[in-house]
């Protein structure tokens, strides 16, 4: 009895927080929409039978007739492909320098990493405008070094939001990659030295394959938000940014299709599902080699 | 038994306090009002006044249906109030609440009935045109002494706007704006809902992307003022203010508004109370407030626009009462368009094609 | 010790002893320092080849240290360390022909048994078939062929450890060093493991240095052992010699089990001198090739088992003293009595148990005599 209410508890959240919402969002895809408050139908006040009559999967057959909805979807995987391989480039040698920060460093170094979560998401990306607008702080410290006399135009454009994505998730990609260096015996990189491995190699074939459970982590957990970002395209990209957050949005207010919209975020959440079964998995497996 | 006494008196106390604190919640444009008058209605009333701000009529629309916004007052354009009253976001005004509405201009009231018929749900705050607002030295510069700043010339002929994208060109990212605005230079009807006319706006549109730094809409005021951009398709009234920023900053950067002479499109901003609105007597308090001669005068010496007040004329300064931008002539009058709201179908061409001319996809 | 190789049957192998003999290591007034701290104190020690050297000592008395200089994870911070006859301070560890066994074996949990024992050999960019001939060969040699594709969390402690052997055997070094390399097994295990390890030195030919704690193990394997105390060494002698033969009381009582008596000595004849050992006691007889002045402080190191116990007075003996058994710790094949002397002293005597031990004539509380020759035990200085 006590075991069942133990699992009850988390199903409880599960069913409660993300089933039964994704319920409703999948009605809403299969209704139409409708001038009312709220503005699509047919909604529960027409009685049960109505309800399930109307509805339809006209929304999702639309999807496929406009062209911007599959290009949406691929640039969003192409721009989170990318920012997980440049999140990887910048936050593995950040963990490495963590790992093998001597010991009374560690807790500072990790609150540092840390740090940037105790201020607003927000505020922080508001930051990034004023710092790459052709009048902010990185425009004029280039012009004043004298490595560039015309501003570059970043803000507004693909790169802008790259930096943007990297920024706000690296402590995602440089912590599960922390964890799995510091777990690391270090008597293996000597081993390897001994064996013949310049210091090069040992890392490449030691270090780096061992790290690997936290190479993947990080990216996923990188990879699967960033599909769906909405607010760092928004801010910091331009409009030819194009990324099936600001799509979703775009349907939701500017045409108040809240169906459409509801459509394309379960498409959203259906694309997602493979990688997020892959993580899944490789956390298993990588649960059993330890245990 | 002591504990629990206390702790008892004490929520008492807060409840009381809160009921106290009346609040009235008003959701308006930004850069739309003297704030000094927030500050005196709630000198007057004792009603705290929590004021928040937007830039888009697509945004407010999905708050009101969405429903349980929050809000006691909002204003949205004509067009839109239209859409959300068949909705059933209002509630209707109780006239016997508002005894200023003596104040209003029955020439206004009659237009905006076209969205309000009988002008049940709403009253007007100000209205406006869409034109466009241009730094006349650098335009002057870049085209000549003849430069057509009071033309759609200005914006919407590619050899015009090729040489004006360096300098900085801001559209308004309004499709229910642009499009109008695309299709009256075009020669066609600018209040047309076919999928034809709506595609050759587009083409239009597109012919002149690539000059265009921006869409947006509201940061072109200060861009303007600051001589980071040189002409922006924007509201009369901002750009006006724009104007006025850029004086008192005595940057010498000069701003001039001009409704385009092949015409424009006139817009009223309606002020309604929310079908669900928490506090509808402090919204009536609200509404009757700005409706004073002398308050709603106020706010347009500030923000440059026209209002729908008729006593509030003799308060209004010369700058405002005198500036045929803001107070058209009547000939000037007959030249403007106004446009009707779109059925959803149309609505969806509308903001497809929006996105294409912005992205590009 | 280890056992003579059968080419040089005809005397023991002590090449320390033949002047012509080249050092295969040579520590010369070797000093490090890390910050204040001297982990290893101008020390000069020659190797060997084909040697099982034996660093012995207890916790932090720098052993470990001596060797991680020779892999090369230590820089020197004074001295030089030869290899061959060359100062290996400029070659990395990827670069020297010495391998190491870790204490915590330092398998590459990523790799199979195969691919653990073929990866320094894939480093020197071998052909294929000469690293499938050499692993092959390493995996017979510690047995463990059928295991080839486990990976080490798949296989047992004691697999692990022969991996890491094979492993660390592959490429025919000069020079192996083993850090601790028994401590994770069991004692039975460790006793088997301990005479695999002098058949596979001996088998190869390579010259192993092995750092351990345990004075039973270097004891065991080691043909020389070097003990050592706060990065000194203290004595370096085969395992005979520092068993029978310490240059001091702190070697004395690190090996095996011993009993000192303090005393001041006197001359009492050609490398003969009495012991004044205090009280009333009749002073020791005891030989020494060591030369005291009368008077001098000394002290006399005895193994237990050199001292006889009986019931009744021994007739004639050098050395007898009368006491009170006060313990008894019974080994099974051995018992250790401790005898409380008239002076508070406490001797420990051991015997074989010859007899069962239902069947001991000498128990708890028994007055006792010890006895012991004059040639039983050292003397020492200090």
């Amino acid at each position: 009895m006590r075991r069942f209410a133990m699992i009850a508890v988390p199903y409880t959240w599960l069913v409660a927080l993300f089933l039964i919402p994704f319920l409703i969002v999948f009605k809403i895809s299969l209704s139409d929409a409708a001038l009312a408050i709220p503005p699509y139908a047919p909604t529960m006040k027409d009685g049960f039978t109505a309800l399930i009559q109307g509805l339809d999967f006209e929304n999702f057959v639309f999807l496929t007739t406009d062209d911007l909805y599959y290009k949406a979807y691929l640039s969003s995987l192409k721009i989170a492909l990318i920012s997980t391989v440049l999140t990887l480039l910048v936050g593995y040698p950040i963990a490495y320098s963590m790992a093998r920060a001597p010991e009374e460093w560690r807790a500072t170094l990790m609150m540092l990493v840390i740090l940037p979560f105790w201020t607003s998401f927000l505020i922080r990306v508001y930051a990034w405008i004023g710092i790459l607008s052709n009048e902010g702080l990185l425009n004029q410290l280039l012009m004043w070094l004298g490595v560039i006399s015309e501003p570059l135009t970043i803000l507004n454009t693909n790169i802008a939001v790259y930096i943007g994505i990297v920024y706000t998730y690296l402590p995602f990609m440089i912590l599960p990659i922390y964890a799995a260096l510091d777990r690391m015996d270090d008597s293996l990189i000597e081993a390897a030295e001994d064996l013949g491995c310049s210091r090069m190699s040992a890392f490449w074939l030691v270090t780096v394959p061992l790290s690997k459970n936290g190479i993947i982590a990080g990216c996923f957990l990188v990879f699967i938000p960033a599909l769906g970002e909405f607010v760092i395209p928004s801010l910091l990209g331009g409009s030819g940014t194009l990324m099936i957050g600001k799509v979703l949005f775009e349907e939701f207010f500017n045409n108040r299709d809240w169906p459409v919209a509801s459509a394309v975020a379960v498409i959203l959440l259906l694309i997602l599902i493979v990688p997020i079964v892959l993580f899944q998995r490789n956390q298993q497996k990588q649960a059993e080699a330890e245990g | 038994m002591i504990k629990t006494l206390l702790t008892g008196t004490a929520a008492a106390a807060l409840l009381a306090t809160t009921a106290l604190a009346e609040e009235v919640r008003v959701y308006n444009w930004s850069d739309y009002i003297d704030e000094a008058l927030l500050a005196k209605f709630e000198e007057e009333t004792g009603i705290k006044l929590i004021y928040d701000v937007f830039d888009s009529n697509e945004l407010l629309e999905t708050k009101m249906l969405a429903g349980g916004s929050g809000y006691d007052v909002v204003v949205p354009t004509g067009t839109f109030l239209q859409r959300q009253i068949t909705a059933g976001a209002f509630q209707k005004l109780d006239p016997a609440k508002l005894p200023n509405l003596k104040n209003m201009w029955d020439v206004v009231a009659k237009r905006t009935e076209q969205y309000d018929p009988e002008n049940a749900y709403s009253i007007n705050y100000m209205w406006g045109t869409t034109g466009i607002g241009a730094n006349v030295g650098k335009v002057k510069e870049i085209l000549g002494e003849d430069a057509p700043i009071d033309s759609l010339e200005l914006v919407m002929n590619p050899d015009n706007m090729s040489k004006l994208a360096d300098c900085g060109v801001h559209f308004l990212d309004a499709p229910a704006e642009m499009l109008p605005m695309a299709m009256k230079y075009l020669g066609l009807n600018p209040d047309s809902h076919e999928d034809e006319d709506i595609a050759k706006a587009e083409e239009a549109l597109l012919a002149i992307r690539p000059y265009i730094q921006k869409f947006h809409s509201s940061e072109y005021i200060q861009a303007l003022a600051n001589g980071d951009i040189c002409v922006a398709v924007g509201w009369s009234g901002d750009i006006l203010q724009a104007r006025d920023r850029a004086v008192e900053a005595e940057n010498g950067v000069e701003i001039a508004f001009n409704a385009p002479k092949e015409g424009a499109q006139m817009w009223f901003d309606q002020m309604a109370i929310p079908v669900d609105a928490p506090n509808v007597d402090g919204a009536h308090k609200f509404l009757n407030f700005i409706m004073d001669a002398e308050n709603m005068a106020v706010a347009s010496n500030y923000v440059y626009y026209a209002n729908g007040n008729k006593a509030s004329q003799e308060f209004l300064i010369e700058d405002v009462m005198g500036d045929p931008a803001i107070y058209p002539s009547a000939e000037t009058l007959d030249n403007l368009f106004t446009t009707t709201p779109y059925a959803p179908k149309v609505q969806r061409v509308v903001t497809r094609a929006w996105t294409k001319i912005k992205s590009g996809i | 010790m280890a056992k003579p190789s059968p080419d040089t049957s005809i005397k023991e192998f002590s090449p320390w002893t033949d002047p012509d003999e080249k050092p295969l290591i040579r520590f010369k007034n070797v000093t490090k320092r890390f910050g204040d701290f001297v982990a290893i104190d101008d020390l000069t020690l020659d190797i060997y080849t084909r040697e099982f050297f034996a660093l012995l000592g207890p916790s932090g008395c720098g052993k470990t240290t001596m060797m991680r200089m020779l892999a090369g994870f230590e820089t020197v911070t004074e001295g030089t360390i030869e290899l061959a006859g060359q100062d290996i301070a400029a070659v990395p560890p990827n670069q020297r022909a010495v391998n190491m066994m870790f204490q915590s074996y330092a398998l590459f949990p990523h790799l199979s048994v195969y691919e653990n024992i073929a990866f320094g050999l894939r480093r020197d960019k071998l052909p294929k078939d000469k690293i499938d001939a050499r692993v092959t060969e390493m995996l017979k040699l510690v047995r463990l062929e059928k295991f080839a594709r486990r990976k080490p969390h798949q296989i047992s402690g004691g697999q692990r450890q022969r991996v890491a052997l094979a492993r660390s055997l592959a490429k025919g070094p000069k020079l192996l060093l083993l850090d601790e390399p028994l401590g994770a097994l069991d004692k039975k295990l460790r006793q088997d493991t301990q005479f695999e390890l002098m058949d596979i030195q001996e088998t190869t030919g390579t010259t192993f240095v092995i750092v351990t704690h345990d004075q039973e193990e270097a004891m065991t394997v080691a043909s020389r052992v070097a003990v050592m105390d706060e990065g000194r060494i203290i004595q370096v002698a085969t395992p005979g010699g520092i068993y029978e033969g310490p240059n001091s009381v702190y070697v004395a009582d690190f090996i095996g089990d011993v009993n000192i008596i303090t005393g001041k000595a006197k001359a009492a004849g050609p490398d003969k001198y009495f012991v004044d050992w205090g009280g009333n006691q009749a002073p020791i007889l005891a030989t020494s090739e060591r030369p005291f002045t009368d008077g001098q402080e000394c002290h006399l190191a005895i193994r237990p088992e050199k001292i006889s116990i009986t019931k009744e007075k021994p007739e004639e003996a050098e050395n007898a003293v009368q006491g009170k058994v006060l313990d008894i710790a019974y080994l099974g094949n051995l018992s250790t009595y401790h005898v409380e002397l008239p002076g508070g002293q406490i001797i420990k005597a051991q015997t074989a148990n010859t007899r069962r031990l239902s069947r001991r004539n000498i128990t708890w509380e028994d007055p006792v005599w010890i006895r012991w020759n004059a040639t039983a035990g050292v003397l020492l200085a200090e």
